[in-house]
């Protein structure tokens, strides 16, 4: 086994503007319909003094042999649930926790928590052509430890049980329906086996169709890079999604191959095939509140 | 011996300043026998010397403080003062997202809406449901007519207290929380200091100089004085609820000015909903905005602009975020088909 043992330092990238108060009118909006986008982040934060939950499922291979009749296409099982509570610190700023339940693949029982700051916001007169936001996510497993040493999951220090990954999101709005963003990102895993790399880099790609104001289409890829010395079998994940929002609620139906939420998983230990029918089908809701 | 003269002393001394501090307070009295009129005349104040009853809130004089403390809270929906510290008054609104503080016409009696538009176009302002905070001081009647189908008996004690009426606004109408007494005093000390002044009403010299007859105690001219500068302002403003209009009777903007329209879209829609400012429902000057407005004209739904516009929807205290309504008197049937006509157009219908 491989074992690093590594300390990794959360950047807060910008400084924050505290006081930056209301929507300036030049200021272009929803290029994404909410926070996330399928399993990436988007442009978009929550506005200052507003908060939300967020529940998301995503259920287990709709085909192949785990799916199927006999599965009811995936809807037996639960391949990741996700709880979370996000808060708008400022209208650029938010940040957020969450509860996985984790694909066991092999995390179980994930924390999350991250910070967002959005620091470009696309203008309608083109003086700022691009919105940019980075987020920076922090994993934590509490499952109880394997007793096999060799297991990543054996986690001999508390260390062990951290991943890190920051995602810099740069979107724009092209047209009123039409919105596309890149998604460079980073996932840092303190501890992990001997076939594989602590570091992984991924480059992610997003678009977002709207049909009306208030339904549209996205889809989102990530590509992983420096996959060397890796096991076989891991893949990049794919998810093409159909958003409902309405005023303070927003839900999405989706279809990825990602089994798992947050960047440790759907980048980091994805290993389902669209090909082999391990896609799945998951949804989104949130609701936001001002407090 | 000695100790009783200190106290003689010590009494003529009392004696000496008391009656020097009479003749001051007399010779005040002698030369503020009457009001010298100025630019800056306190309107109220120079009505009061004309006969008429002062208004329930009235105050002699502002506090400064309270009176900056007041304004943070109008405009930013929050404030501190002294040891309070201040928590928001509503998580959806603040005061300026419905009222002007300043005026919306040419004339404090501007109150036809298309002149109201006009002006405020002109001076690069919103368009607003509610009416302008501006000369609030002077006002006698609030939650008028109209305002007892919204609201209920909650307008009986907001008629004629405008502590009453502000916070029924504050715990209705923004859906937040009645105010503390200390905000509530803060207000009312803004309002004070932004009271109407005598060159706001912009008397004739002739108007001018009977009103300064009048105050200089010509009693036979104090009725009509008071009858001129009472007609420089608005007192009450009238509040005539509609409904949504009949479909039978919309036209589509088929009959609409899109051009009027749009200003009234800019000025009043998108001051609230672009970028979702005060919203959940964010509004733009692009295609899928006016498709969602124009696909849900019909009907008497809150999606319907002829429904929502003349209804606004419901107001729970402290809980609910919605949309205040436009009265007859803020916005009219053809300024609603105006709006009508520029979503018709945008929409490419």
């Amino acid at each position: 086994m491989k074992r690093k043992k590594n300390i990794v330092t959360l950047v807060v990238l910008c400084s924050v503007f505290w006081g930056y108060g209301q929507s300036d009118t030049n200021l272009v909006s929803e290029t994404f319909s909410t926070v996330h986008i399928v399993n990436g982040h988007s442009t978009e934060t929550l506005k200052k003094r507003q908060w939300r939950y967020v529940i998301a499922h995503r259920f287990g291979d709709a085909l192949g042999p785990a799916g199927g009749v006999q599965n009811a296409f995936g809807f037996d099982n639960a391949s990741d649930i996700r709880f979370g509570f996000d808060l708008g610190i400022t209208d650029q700023l938010m940040i957020g926790i969450g509860r996985l339940k984790g694909t066991a693949t092999p995390y179980r029982s994930i924390l999350e928590g991250f910070v967002k700051y959005r620091f470009l916001s696309q203008k309608r007169d083109n003086s700022m052509p691009i919105s940019a936001a980075v987020t920076s996510t922090i994993f934590g497993t509490y499952m109880e430890a394997s007793s096999d040493p060799t297991a990543v999951t054996s986690f001999p220090e508390f260390a062990h049980r951290i991943a890190y990954a920051t995602q810099l999101t740069i979107a724009r709005k092209f047209h009123p329906r039409i919105s596309a963003a890149v998604l460079p990102t980073f996932v840092y895993r303190n501890l992990v086996d001997e076939f594989d790399q602590n570091a992984l880099f991924s480059l992610g790609g997003a678009a977002n169709i709207k049909v009306t104001k208030s339904l549209g289409l996205i889809a989102e890829y990530f590509h992983n890079f420096n996959q060397e010395g890796r096991r076989e079998g891991l893949t990049n994940s794919l998810g093409l999604g159909l958003e409902w929002i309405t005023n303070g609620h927003n839900f999405t139906i989706n279809l990825t191959n990602a089994r798992g939420f947050g960047e440790l998983q759907y980048i980091a230990l994805n290993d389902a095939l669209w090909s082999e029918g391990q896609f799945r089908i998951g949804f989104t809701i949130t609701r936001t509140f001002k407090y | 011996m000695n100790t009783m003269k200190l106290i003689s002393f010590r009494w003529l001394t009392v004696v000496a300043v008391t009656m020097l501090l009479f003749a001051f307070y007399q010779a005040k009295d002698v030369e503020g026998e009457y009001r010298v009129i100025t630019a800056k005349t306190s309107v109220e104040d120079l009505l009061i010397d004309l006969g008429k009853a002062p208004v329930s809130h009235y105050m002699d004089v502002y506090d400064s403080v309270l009176a900056q403390v007041g304004e943070q809270l109008i405009r930013e929906g929050q404030a501190n003062y002294g040891n309070h510290k201040g928590k928001r008054i509503s998580s959806h609104f603040q005061c300026t997202d419905c009222h002007s503080l300043v005026k919306e016409g040419t004339l404090l009696t501007t109150i036809d809406p298309q002149q109201r538009l006009d002006y405020t176009q002109q001076h690069t302002m919103p368009f607003l449901p509610g009416s302008t905070l501006h000369g609030l001081y002077n006002r006698t009647d609030f939650y008028n007519d109209d305002y007892y189908k919204k609201y209920g008996s909650l307008v009986f004690d907001a008629r004629n207290n405008l502590g009453n009426a502000i916070q029924l606004c504050a715990e209705y109408c923004a859906s937040g929380r009645p105010l503390e007494d200390w905000e509530l005093e803060a207000m009312l000390h803004y309002f004070k200091r932004e009271e109407l002044t005598l060159e706001e009403l912009q008397l004739s010299s002739e108007e001018l100089q009977l009103v300064q007859s009048a105050v200089q105690q010509n009693d036979h001219f104090k009725e009509q004085a008071r009858a001129v500068v009472e007609e420089k302002y608005v007192r009450a403003y009238r509040a005539t609820f509609t409904g949504a209009m009949p479909e039978s009777d919309r036209k589509y903007g088929s009959e609409g000015n899109s051009e009027n329209g749009k200003k009234i879209y800019e000025a009043s829609c998108l001051y609230c909903h672009q970028n979702a400012r005060v919203t959940y429902l964010d509004l733009d000057r692009d295609i899928l905005s006016a498709r969602y407005l124009w696909n849900n004209r019909k009907g008497y739904e809150d999606q319907s602009i002829y429904q929502v516009i003349r209804w606004g929807t419901y107001p729970k205290a402290g809980r609910r975020q919605y949309m205040p309504l436009y009265t007859e008197e803020k916005l009219s049937d053809q300024q609603l088909e105006d709006l009508m006509a520029y979503i018709k157009e945008q929409a490419g219908k």
